[in-house]
């Protein structure tokens, strides 16, 4: 059966026959490519949109002054802003959460963000010893950040500092004490890293 | 009947040829007959097979998206008939799996079987293998529960910090810049999709390979050859059997796979931790300081994986293949020693009930690593039973007929009293006030314990018990109530009337038949008191008892003047049951109207004001006014919050019939 469908002797072609076939196998790889590669690059393009996402890093009030005691010791508070997750927008969503410290005497606070600089788990306070530790990979931090190991720590650097901004609120009875809020930067920076970076 | 089946088979056979083609499927020889040690390869198929079949029925029932992952599992699990065994054998022939392909690994190379011509076959196995952890890892996210959560975020992290394009990586992976619908839909297309599609498609090679070079059989002469058919398929399909009843084993023992609390990006879970088989490579992570991170999460296992595709080369010599089984043992040993050494450091602790005292009598109490190492297990041990304990919580309402919300089980979370209680009160009233009940230790609200309080314990606020121990003589200056170091209800405090009245009542010189019937009273305007609170574990006992609230009330308003000496009743100082008239409320200043007591809506309105004139006014002299302004911002606790701390509080929340 196979034998019979065999084309035409080859032998019998000229030069001008081989081009012709040349050319159609040319056109048979590019339309069958074409065909190929147009579903499969709509597919890359739209797999590859999150890379043309920015992140937001909006200033959050976290808290009111007179919430954070003056005592020099971390409170921690969550971190709720509008939040766009793909197509639903979430009003007032609890994202994250940061530990406030006032030191005594002191009126602005400073803030750390949650997120361990190692491999990104959730920071908690120890109160009996005054410590942060990281629940994941052993990371411990002291009061104020820093890495209560030094280069011993598997964190490459303390932990990540917030810009943070007080703001006066006028209340609404007259003659009341004006009531300061804080506002706090909620920059997501990367993990890994001796410099503090932002994810972009 | 049996001619008819013969003439269709025929018809097919000569249409299609599948004759031909079963045959040289089953009839493939075995030289030396059949054994078991060759079962390996045939289980992992099986086992596949089995995830196909379990995966696309979880398919048909599982949601990927941030509102509905959990919530469907969820469904899964606790509503469809048999939905627990469908997702419990997945869940365990995934790990069985892992078991299976490490045996296979282990056979292969100690038999030297991938030495030419099987050396394509051979690195066809190793991506079989990455594509098989790729579908653990894809997996574990799918339920969207904290566990999976957590522990997919160290993941993804980690794939950050990876060389050059790590940022890129995390991105695509995440389908975005934080976790949410994309990640879900991502790593649910990986797991459904992609991962099985590029296995079967590396199986079939992998297959067609193993038939083209057969098997390798170290001992031919073992004993006479026999056929795949139906000799070594015999010895496959029982050694399959053993492993299904071993998953379901598994399963029927645990009660099907775990689905911890829905996943909650603002509630750190203190215990994540990836699957078992991953944990050598999270406690590899603990030896590398800093920013060697990088050598320890990419650069050492990458050249440990591009080591093993260098196997069928290496081993071409003898002493080639020597060192391939003893790197491959080497490696398997560390990861055991790893996985042993994570799991020890979690649980050292024992339980998330053992203390210091535990640790000392173990003798381990002596250095300060030990102490530290105790602590960290202990709070892993406490995460996770936190979480176990959330995560009934959670189904127990999903399961009610509240149901599930179209917001997703997180709503539940965050509206659920029994749960955010005992968080906004450590926060916000855990600093003055106490909350410990002293009959019945419970180790959740260990956290809530105020060793130095600064006012009133509130546990069971507004319940009879409660309200009789500020009538009581004794109790009311007991550090529960008003006797709390610095308060200004005792001693030479500044308010002190409330005590003095009661102990006037009480005064040392009454007969013991007057005492007894002061006590009745004080009883009976306890319960009267009491009903103004409607606490929900009181309400039948309210409609029982509608007799004594009536003869409190009367004793509240002027009754009990009559007897005690003093001839002073309740209302002499508080407000009550004065509806409208409220003319002379400056008479009350300073002392709390006793009109729906401990209701909610009095302890809201307390909460967000005492200074205010029907509660302490001017004699409150410590508690914050937690919201007293009509604009929100103003305020320390937003409304809800405020609702939530108050249902906890009187023990106002959903529970489950027992």
């Amino acid at each position: 059966m196979a034998d019979c469908e065999q084309p035409a002797d080859d032998s019998a072609d000229d030069s001008a026959g081989d081009s012709e076939r040349n050319r159609r196998s040319f056109f048979a790889i590019l339309a069958g490519g074409l065909t190929l590669l147009a579903p499969l690059g709509a597919g890359i393009c739209a797999f590859l949109s999150p890379l043309f996402r920015r992140v937001r890093s909006p200033m959050v009030r976290v808290a009111l002054l007179s919430q954070v005691p003056a005592d020099g010791k971390p409170h921690s508070f969550p971190v709720v802003t509008d939040w766009r997750d793909a197509w639903n927008h979430y009003p007032q969503k609890k994202i994250g959460a940061v530990y406030l410290i006032r030191q005594p005497g002191g009126e602005l606070p400073i803030a750390f963000t949650a997120k361990c600089p190692h491999a990104g788990c959730a920071i908690g306070y120890s109160a009996a010893d005054e410590k942060f530790k990281c629940p994941c990979h052993t990371s411990v931090f002291n009061i104020d950040g820093s890495r209560a190991r030094g280069d011993q720590e598997v964190a490459p650097r303390g932990m990540d500092a917030l810009e943070v901004t007080l703001n006066s609120l006028e209340p609404e009875v007259e003659g009341g004490d004006p009531v300061t809020e804080i506002l706090v930067k909620f920059i997501d920076y990367q993990t890994g890293h001796i410099q503090k970076k932002p994810i972009a | 009947m049996k001619k008819l089946a013969n003439n269709l088979v025929a018809w097919l056979d000569i249409r299609t040829g599948f004759r031909d083609v079963l045959r040289e499927a089953l009839y493939e020889r075995v030289p030396g007959g059949a054994r078991w040690r060759y079962v390996w390869g045939s289980t992992l198929v099986v086992a596949f097979v089995t995830q196909l079949i379990t995966g696309i029925f979880l398919w048909m029932a599982y949601s990927p998206s941030t509102q509905t992952a959990w919530e469907s599992v969820f469904f899964i699990q606790h509503e469809m008939e048999g939905g627990w065994l469908l997702r419990g054998i997945h869940h365990f022939m995934a790990q069985a799996m892992i078991v299976l392909l490490a045996i296979h690994f282990v056979q292969v190379v100690w038999d030297g079987a991938y030495r030419a011509p099987r050396e394509l076959n051979f690195i066809l196995g190793l991506v079989l293998m990455l594509i098989v952890l790729g579908l653990s890892l894809t997996g574990y996210l799918l339920p969207w529960d904290q566990k999976g959560y957590w522990a997919t975020n160290v993941g993804t992290e980690l794939a950050s910090q990876a060389p050059l394009a790590g940022g890129a990586i995390r991105k695509l992976v995440v389908g975005g810049t934080s976790y949410g619908h994309h990640t879900l839909t991502r790593f649910f297309a990986l797991h459904a999709g992609v991962l099985p599609g590029a296995l079967i498609a590396f199986l079939a090679l992998h297959l067609y390979l193993f038939r083209r070079h057969g098997l390798t059989v170290k001992d031919p002469k073992a004993g006479p050859d026999a056929m795949f058919w139906p000799d070594q398929m015999l010895k496959d399909s029982v050694a399959a059997l053993g492993v299904l009843a071993a998953v379901v084993g598994l399963t029927v023992y645990y009660g099907g796979a775990e689905l911890t609390a829905p996943a909650d990006p603002a509630n750190n879970y203190a215990a994540a931790r990836p699957e078992w088989y991953f944990l050598f490579l999270f406690q590899f992570l603990k030896w590398f300081k800093g920013e060697a991170e990088v050598w320890g999460a990419f650069i050492i296992p990458g050249m440990i994986t591009g080591g093993l595709f260098l196997m069928p080369w290496i081993g071409r010599y003898k002493v080639g293949h020597f060192f391939n089984v003893v790197f491959l043992f080497f490696l398997l040993g560390g990861a055991a020693f790893l996985t042993a050494q994570a799991i020890h450091d979690d649980t050292m602790a024992g339980t998330a009930e053992a203390t210091f005292e535990d640790l000392k009598r173990d003798g381990l109490a002596d250095t300060p690593k030990n102490m530290q190492a105790f602590v960290a297990s202990h709070d892993f041990l406490k995460a996770k039973a936190d979480a176990h304990h959330d995560a009934e919580r959670v189904i127990a309402i999903a399961k009610s007929e509240h149901g599930i919300p179209p917001t997703g089980a997180l709503t539940l979370v965050y509206n659920d009293p029994y749960l955010q209680g005992p968080q906004l009160f450590k926060k916000n009233c855990a600093v003055c006030h106490n909350f410990v009940d002293s009959e019945n230790l419970d180790r959740r609200l260990a956290d809530l314990v105020n060793k130095k309080p600064t006012a009133p314990n509130l546990y069971g606020v507004g319940s009879r018990r409660w309200i009789a121990a500020i009538l009581d003589p004794e109790q009311i200056v007991g550090p529960d109530y008003f006797g709390y170091p610095g308060s200004p209800f005792v001693g030479a405090g500044d308010s002190t009337d409330m005590v003095d009245f009661v102990e006037r009542c009480f005064s040392e010189e009454l007969k013991p038949v007057d005492r007894q019937k002061i006590e009745v009273a004080m009883q009976k305007i306890a319960v009267a008191l009491s009903a103004e609170a409607q606490l929900p574990s009181q309400r039948a006992a309210d409609v029982s008892d509608q007799q004594t609230i009536a003869e409190g009330r009367a004793l509240m308003q002027g009754g009990l003047a009559e007897l005690i000496e003093s001839g002073e009743s309740c209302t002499d100082c508080h407000m009550f049951d004065q509806g409208q008239d409220v003319g002379s409320a400056d008479l009350y200043d300073g002392t709390p109207i006793l009109d729906g007591y401990m209701s909610r809506q009095w302890l809201i309105d307390f909460i967000r004001n005492p200074a205010d004139q029907r509660f302490y006014g001017d004699n409150n002299d410590r508690m914050p006014a937690f919201a007293p302004h009509a604009d929100v911002r103003l305020n320390r606790l937003d409304d809800k919050s405020l609702g939530l701390i108050v249902d906890w509080l009187r023990g106002d929340w959903y529970q489950p019939d027992p």
